[in-house]
């Protein structure tokens, strides 16, 4: 696929951000690549998600680094947490096949506001 | 208390991370409960996303899922601009950090939520065409 001019200054200016808001507030910034990967690059959803992986994984090893320079990181409990995730990622990954998108989409748009809402206050 | 509670919600965080819905945009509400620093949590989340990364990576080749087309048009501008975000984060205070995750979060929760029951309006009308086309036939 060959990319125009105006869709790589777009790819450009809104990875940029994305990696911005990565790095700021420790994470977010795949849900940026996602929608650029859908929006610019035209990949369908299971794609996008897929592949947005590889964008963040980097972005995120250098944030973390940075994060552990300047002494950001408490071991004990990152450890702990880490190892729910994984343990989680997996049932994640058992269950994405079982579960309708939009069911879990509509499901993750309302943790999130709720999220947002617990954290103003 | 405090390491179930981790275990717990990381492991919630990571059923969504291993959808590919953002687990990390979960996590850090979660851990917001517990007596942490912003900066704490953030790190946790980003180094807690390393390991579930790359085995979801595996897993994505594996099943031929993964397309990078012009990725070097996103990782480039994406890495530069991440050093310089963790930077800011350093020198922002914790309260800072929180308001502004709290209005991402609404943000983009109000954005997937829209998109959601648009996509689910559209998914009904399609059903409606695709029973009057079974019924004329």
């Amino acid at each position: 696929m060959n990319l125009t001019a105006k869709n790589k200054c777009i790819l450009a200016a809104f990875s940029a951000t994305a990696g911005f808001v990565n790095g700021f507030l420790g994470g977010g910034g795949g849900v940026i690549i996602v929608a650029l990967l859908l929006a610019v690059i035209k990949l369908h959803q299971k794609y996008a998600q897929a592949t947005a992986l590889l964008v963040v994984l980097p972005l995120t090893a250098v944030s973390a680094a940075v994060y552990l320079w300047k002494g950001s990181v408490d071991w004990i409990p990152t450890l702990w947490a880490t190892l729910g995730v994984v343990v989680g990622g997996a049932a994640g990954a058992l269950l994405l096949s079982k579960l309708k998108g939009n069911v879990a989409k509509i499901i993750f748009a309302l943790v999130l506001i709720a999220g947002g809402v617990k954290m103003f206050f | 208390m405090q390491v179930f509670l981790l275990i717990l919600f990381g492991f919630i965080a990571g059923i969504f991370g291993g959808m590919g819905m953002g687990g990390g945009t979960v996590l850090v509400p979660l851990l917001s409960f517990l007596d942490l620093p912003q900066k704490t949590i953030q790190a946790i989340n980003l180094i807690g996303f390393l390991p579930m990364c790359c085995v979801a990576l595996v897993f994505h080749a594996k099943n031929k899922l993964l397309k990078p087309v012009g990725i070097g048009w996103l990782i480039v501008p994406a890495l530069a601009l991440a050093v310089v975000g963790a930077l800011v984060a350093d020198s922002a205070s914790n309260d800072v950090l929180r308001y502004c995750f709290a209005a991402f979060l609404l943000t983009v929760g109000v954005w997937q939520l829209i998109v959601a029951i648009k996509f689910a309006i559209a998914q009904k009308k399609q059903s409606r065409f695709d029973d009057n086309d079974t019924k004329r036939q």
